[in-house]
């Protein structure tokens, strides 16, 4: 090599950079953190283009062709992200299961419906839930949600993310606000589909992130967990989500027997 | 971690299953020559941190789109590259670089004498003016190829041209520096 080269090579070895900050951290966390912000961002811009739908979609790396499928829904009062990799939750707590998976407190169903302003639906075919819990704001949706626990029915396995057998969880709320936040991860899938005339999507595949929104809209991220097939539909203005290991067909027909 | 270094391809494969723990290696073995590159670009430290940050980012978010088996320098240096460029663009500005040795530079592995490193000092310290008075689009190709010690192709990545005009102003950037250099030695 030229010596002007070699010259130029021994005096960049002597410069005097500016430290390099370590960053490894931080980028790991920003790609591992869920982008709700941005989520928000885009549901905003959204919600006023199109004349307040309900569902902001959102993409950490590429829109998926759900996305003309979900723009069509209205009312599911969820954003969802479609994202490369999903991030892994950290491991749930013991105890029991409202604290587990942060279903707020436990409670029976006469004292939750005497604390909400809307009436609570329950799927006939499951019989009465095993155990309730009512959260309300300001960590719960804006006019509170309720979860029925069911933790062992025939025919339906319990699901490893639970360990109950079938969780519904109900909100409802003003308009534009969201309830619920789901990240798909590339395998799982998602489909709209139509309950005794009632619209709603149905996930299914590999798991997927499920996180509550308080009742500002922000994801409590303590309770961002794993979730296994999802049902999710509007009743009547009331967001019902019915999650188990459960085929289609058997969350179908729990979401039909909805009264 | 006891034994080897776990070699890039492999820490690539993990990372792109998701593994974000192989990626923050990867991030950690790459960070001083992006970080440096982007400082060469943006001529700021704040701006370089941030570009590079930005682009180890998106660089994770491209994966997929990273060939398993290539060479990850190059297309990680693209990537920062662009983020420090697209600071610099949205700034409307860039701060002017200039390079400084450190204090107490001293050629050479060997202890020389005062006074040889007195002159070896001046030598370089001439040097780097004349470096630091290039045109930008020849300094950075001389900063990129010497400084950093990237390759042509990293370069090319990294300034975002051809490898063959890399090499074109790179030999323009040598003629004038030999020029320069040699007639002040001379003088």
């Amino acid at each position: 090599m030229p010596e002007l080269e070699q010259e130029l090579i021994a005096l960049g070895r002597q410069l005097d950079w500016p430290a390099t900050p370590a960053i490894g951290a931080r980028v790991r966390s920003r790609i591992t953190a869920p982008v709700v912000r941005h989520a928000l961002w885009y549901q905003s811009r959204w919600a006023m283009a199109a004349a307040a739908l309900l569902i902001a979609l959102t993409a950490l790396a590429v829109y998926t062709p759900t996305r003309e499928a979900i723009a069509g829904w209205v009312n599911v009062h969820v954003f969802f992200q479609r994202v490369r990799v999903l991030p892994s939750p950290s491991p749930l707590p013991s105890g029991p299961i409202g604290q587990r998976l942060g279903l707020g407190q436990p409670t029976t169903l006469a004292q939750a419906q005497s604390q909400l302003a809307w009436t609570i639906t329950l799927p006939s075919t499951l019989g009465r839930p095993d155990e309730v819990y009512l959260q309300l704001p300001p960590t719960g949706a804006a006019q509170g949600e309720v979860t029925l626990v069911y933790t062992k029915r025939p025919g339906i396995p319990v699901a490893s993310q639970t360990g109950v057998a079938v969780l519904v969880t109900e909100a409802r709320g003003k308009t534009n606000t969201d309830f619920f936040g789901k990240m798909l991860g590339s395998d799982a899938t998602i489909e709209a589909v139509t309950v005794a005339g009632h619209q709603g999507y149905w996930v299914a595949g590999s798991p997927h992130v499920f996180i509550f929104l308080d009742a500002n809209g922000n994801f409590r991220d303590e309770t961002m967990r794993l979730a296994t097939n999802t049902l999710i539909l509007d009743e009547g203005g009331t967001i019902v989500r019915i999650e188990g290991n459960l085929t289609k067909e058997q969350a179908v027909a729990i979401a039909t027997s909805l009264g | 971690m006891e034994g080897r270094p776990e070699e890039d391809s492999d820490l690539f494969t993990r990372a792109q299953r998701g593994n974000t723990a192989a990626y923050e290696e990867i991030v950690h073995r790459y960070q001083q020559v992006a970080f440096r590159t982007a400082y060469m670009i943006t001529g700021s430290a704040a701006e370089a941190e941030e570009a590079a940050q930005d682009g180890f980012v998106k660089a994770f978010r491209a994966l997929d789109r990273f060939r398993s088996g290539a060479n990850p320098r190059p297309w990680l240096l693209r990537i920062v590259a662009n983020e420090a460029r697209n600071r610099v663009r949205s700034a409307q500005r860039r701060q002017g670089l200039e390079l400084r040795l450190v204090e107490g530079f001293r050629p050479g592995d060997a202890a020389p004498s005062p006074e040889t490193a007195a002159v070896a000092k001046e030598d370089s310290a001439r040097l780097l003016r004349l470096v630091n008075g290039l045109s930008d689009e020849d300094r950075l190709v001389v900063t990129s190829r010497y400084f950093l010690e990237l390759s042509s192709e990293e370069t090319a990545a990294a300034l975002g041209i051809p490898e063959g005009t890399v090499k074109s102003r790179l030999s323009r950037a040598l003629a004038r520096l030999k020029a320069t250099y040699g007639e002040a030695s001379r003088a």
